[in-house]
């Protein structure tokens, strides 16, 4: 027998390799994901790589702008150009400045428009689109700031996700498009109530659960209805494209285009406290199950 | 390559491709890097390094992913062992041999992937065979990726291979 172990030991651990995961998957295929400790200590290590990396190539970059910029001036060696060179540079830095105090104003705005609502800024610092996996992004900020799962994470356009896991330096955020992602909505203009679920490319979700008889049309502004335990009400989630009504059934089917654009996004706020409505359930949604059903 | 090796580095790729797509796209499109530590390991190491190591960089990446774990990893054993038997089949030691192996082993580990997590999600949430887009173009990015990690991977290697010293002197 042990000889026989021995013959074949290559086979077996390949084989146990194959195996084994692959029952464990399936043993935890139906339930939400949940982390062990080595697995916390592994992402806890990797979140530090990513703000570095964050920190380096963000450096790189702007160190090659300015090389580039440097040799361009020299070049043509010209005081004046190099001058206009460095204008246009104060310039675009300007610009860029102008467009991140634009965001922050409209992050303010939203932070001002609720006050009782407490929210804590930030950054994303890596992301993962995945197809194979949830859309998640990393932000820079974690259980020491407060951040727990489940908490709504939104943007002045409307909002991002919820807050998935966390260690103690980062947050992983799922995204209103992941296909676990669900949302309890209405419709701003008729107050109709659906779920927004999204479908695992970043730019799209569907409406779920429209009933037929509802009120909407094509181009209708989402709002959160603050019915799912997670989100507060009246933020912007997307609008509805592509309605269509059948000849019969209980519902009628769109697409939705996210108010917010996941790929573009550079800051965030975290509601860390929010106000909920009194019809609210007390129980947070699990991933998958999250939304109301009217 | 040794499998510690191995997952350490795809811990490193993974960091740096979600630091990457942040910066380039902001994920409009996906990247799969530690996948070409997997085929790498398949054409290189020997049966127990490789299969270890890959299992372990299929850990990485079911960590990553953010779902239930173990299918990644499993998966990752099986395109180690694809790739091996594909390396005995054909002569994919050359950088575009690479690259199409990495290119063709990515997609299909994203295919199997997908089909496996449709079977067992519920219907509300099953992923949509409209992904198949973003699974190639994620496939033929990490394909044109790979020659470049593809050096990385054998410096670490020669690394590890380099001959004992001690050796020399007893010729």
């Amino acid at each position: 027998m042990v000889g026989l172990l021995k013959r074949y030991r290559e086979l077996i651990l390949v084989a146990v390799l194959l195996v084994v995961p692959l029952g464990f998957y399936f043993a935890h295929a139906k339930h939400p994901s949940e982390r062990s400790r080595l697995d916390r200590v592994i992402l806890t290590v990797t979140g530090p790589i990513e703000k570095g990396l964050s920190f380096v190539i963000t450096g790189a970059l702007e160190a090659f702008q300015g090389y580039v910029a440097l040799r361009h001036a020299h070049e043509r060696a010209f005081e004046l150009q190099k001058e206009l060179m460095r204008l246009e540079l104060d310039r675009s830095e300007l610009e860029r400045v102008k467009e991140e105090n634009e965001r922050l104003r409209r992050l303010l705005g939203f932070a001002q428009a609720a006050p009782e609502r407490r929210l804590l800024g930030a950054r994303v610092i890596g992301v993962r689109l995945d197809p194979k996996g949830l859309q998640l992004l990393t932000l820079d900020r974690g259980e020491r700031d407060g951040i727990a799962p489940m908490m709504p994470v939104v943007v002045g356009q409307g909002v991002v996700g919820r807050v998935h896991t966390t260690t103690p330096t980062t947050a992983d955020v799922l995204v209103l498009s992941d296909r676990n992602s669900s949302i309890a909505v209405r419709i701003e203009r008729s107050r109709a109530r659906a779920n927004v679920r999204g479908t695992g490319a970043p730019d799209s979700c569907r409406l779920e659960y429209a009933l037929r008889s509802d009120d909407m049309n094509d181009g209708d502004l989402l709002v959160t209805a603050g019915t799912d335990g997670v989100f507060p009400r009246g933020l912007p989630v997307g609008k509805i494209e592509d309605l269509k009504k059948g000849g019969q059934g209980l519902y009628q089917s769109a697409q939705v285009k996210p108010a917010v654009d996941v790929t573009k996004l550079e800051e965030v706020l975290v509601l860390l406290e929010v106000e909920r409505p009194e019809e609210a359930p007390r129980t947070a949604a699990a991933p998958g199950a999250g939304g109301d059903k009217p | 390559m040794r499998p510690f090796v191995a997952f350490l580095l795809a811990l490193l790729l993974a960091a740096l491709q979600a630091s990457l797509l942040h910066f380039c796209g902001g994920g409009a499109v996906s990247l799969a890097l530690p996948l070409t530590i997997v085929v790498y390991l398949g054409l290189r190491a020997g049966n127990v390094d490789g299969a270890v190591g890959s299992a372990l960089v299929g850990y990485v990446i079911d960590l990553m992913a953010g779902g239930p774990k173990g299918l990644m990893t499993s998966l990752a054993v099986v395109l180690f062992l694809s790739s091996r038997l594909t390396g005995a089949a054909l002569s994919v030691q050359g950088k575009t041999g690479f690259a199409v192996l990495c290119g063709v082993g990515t997609f299909l580990y994203g295919l199997v992937a997908l089909l496996f997590t449709r079977a067992v999600s519920p219907p509300e949430s099953q992923p949509s065979l409209a992904l198949l887009g973003r699974l190639f173009v994620e496939a033929l990015v990490t394909g044109a990726l790979s020659p470049l990690l593809m050096l990385l991977l054998r410096r670490l290697d020669a690394l590890w291979e380099r001959e004992d010293p001690s050796l020399l002197l007893l010729r």
